[in-house]
């Protein structure tokens, strides 16, 4: 019976930078997951006819939160190992596992990087750069990638040992402690950045930037409430009502 | 200059790259993008003003599920140039807050209308998926690695090609602006930064808190005891 090695995980870890290279709206990550699960694949089955037939397979829809995508991945190799050794009975149980956690991941994934981490870590690197600073796009980049890159990297082999089981109750908490501990600490980070706007460098700025930064915030929190106009349409509508103000006094 | 515009450009399409195609690491937002900027033109005010207030914009833009959002990494990218581009060899700062505001307008304006090549490139993609379907189903499964190689290039081109038709429209459509009416604009950008900053965060403000009294309070709290800290704690 094939088994899936360490080096086979590592290069499918590699890969997954590529996920969504071919990204569209028909089946949106659904080549990147066949592109990256291709190494499992090439050792399971020898026979190049099936290896075909399953590769094809896996160019099906799929989506999910990139990141995590690592997690699924490394279940999935798993679930065909028992597959290709003739342990799994159904011929669609693979499908419906990366359905399952593909739902499952992008619920947690976007909530932790697009809504929490990639916030906190702007926040973070625009009170650095405040000071006229490179160290803010530093303190960004690392602050975010020292989570996405090792859960990218390391996910596909943590999957791997955890099966379709890898999204359980050990490891949810513990992303769910980390979105609610990020989230009070950005909550605080804005405040700090409020103050470090208001008074840089221990001087107060002028009482009329004090009230329109603060306009902004409340203009901000109003819009906020709803999807659309979107904060760039509102940001351009709020650039072009500055300009006639200025030009028509 | 010509070096730093053909960098500028260049950036546009590694940001491209980043944003989707390949690793997402976050290099492709505004902060980092403006910073890269900042060093290759040398001049870190101008790229920071612009960068700051585009990034708190670009962090409540989120690329969930099948949306196409408003493409702030080749945005980011050209709205830092264009002030860098408009500001260079202006030695004032009223000038330099002018080209600011026609910055950050055109990175908006780029961003907004940068989902339409965006979705053309993800259409393309679509023909590409069944190309490679086609090569798989006759048994070529090279056909993979040839599909992900054109979809990064195409990616890679489409970034540039962008990049450089809003870079150079901005900067030939506003060079005549930026010179004969610097000074409205630098007021305009006097009222527009703090408005666009406390749009930006409490965008960002909003996603954290998630009505809960908690964070307010913390957020209250934080701000509270950083100003404190600002004003007692400076000579």
């Amino acid at each position: 019976m094939a088994r899936v090695s360490g080096s086979d995980l590592a290069r499918v870890a590699a890969r997954t930078p590529l996920l969504q290279a071919t990204w569209n709206y028909e089946r949106q990550q659904g080549l990147g997951w066949a592109w990256c699960f291709a190494p499992v694949l090439e050792r399971l089955y020898p026979d190049a006819a099936v290896r075909r037939q399953r590769l094809a397979e896996h160019t099906a829809y799929f989506n999910t939160q990139p990141t995590l995508a690592s997690l699924a991945l490394g279940a999935v190799a798993n679930l065909e190992e028992q597959r290709a050794a003739g342990l799994t009975p159904e011929d669609d149980g693979v499908a419906r596992v990366k359905t399952v956690l593909g739902s499952a991941l992008a619920a947690l994934g976007d909530r932790l990087f697009w809504f929490t981490l990639r916030p906190f870590a702007a926040c973070l690197g625009v009170l650095l750069a405040l000071g006229g600073s490179w160290t803010g796009a530093v303190a960004l980049w690392v602050c975010y990638n020292a989570v996405h890159l090792t859960l990218r990297y390391r996910g596909v082999a943590w999957g791997y040992r955890q099966g379709p089981a890898v999204l359980g109750q050990g490891l949810r908490e513990r992303l769910e402690r980390m979105v609610r501990s990020l989230s009070l600490l950005g909550a605080a980070l804005v405040g700090v950045v409020v103050a470090a706007l208001l008074v840089p460098g221990g001087e107060p700025q002028s009482l009329t930037f004090q009230a329109t930064l603060a306009g902004g915030l409340a203009l901000g929190l109003l819009t906020a409430q709803h999807a659309r106009p979107s904060p760039t349409q509102h940001a351009l509508g709020v650039g072009a009502l500055c300009l006639a103000a200025v030009w028509f006094r | 200059m010509s070096v730093q515009l053909l960098l500028t450009i260049l950036l546009g399409g590694v940001a491209a790259l980043d944003a989707t195609p390949v690793a997402q690491t976050l290099l492709s937002q505004p902060l980092v993008t403006g910073t890269l900027l900042a060093a290759i033109w040398g001049d870190w005010r101008t790229a920071l003003e612009v960068a700051i207030v585009l990034q708190l914009l670009a962090a409540s833009t989120v690329p969930v599920g099948a949306r196409t959002p408003a493409d702030y990494a080749v945005g980011g990218v050209v709205g830092v140039g264009t002030a860098l581009v408009l500001n260079a060899g202006r030695p004032f700062p009223f000038t330099q807050d002018a080209c600011a505001l026609l910055g950050v307008l055109v990175g908006l304006v780029t961003a907004t209308v940068g989902s339409a090549p965006l979705k053309w490139q993800r259409r393309l993609n679509e023909g590409l998926a069944r190309w490679c379907e086609e090569r798989l189903r006759l048994g070529d499964e090279r056909a993979l690695a040839a599909a992900q190689r054109a979809a990064v290039v195409l990616a890679f081109a489409v970034g540039v090609g962008y990049c450089a038709v809003c870079l150079g429209v901005a900067v030939v459509g506003l060079r005549e602006l930026a010179g004969a009416e610097s000074l409205k604009l630098a007021q305009a950008w006097r009222l527009a930064q703090p408005l666009w900053l406390g749009l930006g965060l409490a965008q960002i403000l909003h996603a954290f808190v998630q009505r809960r009294l908690t964070r307010v309070a913390v957020f209250g709290a934080a701000l509270i005891a950083a100003w404190l800290v600002s004003v007692v704690g400076s000579p």
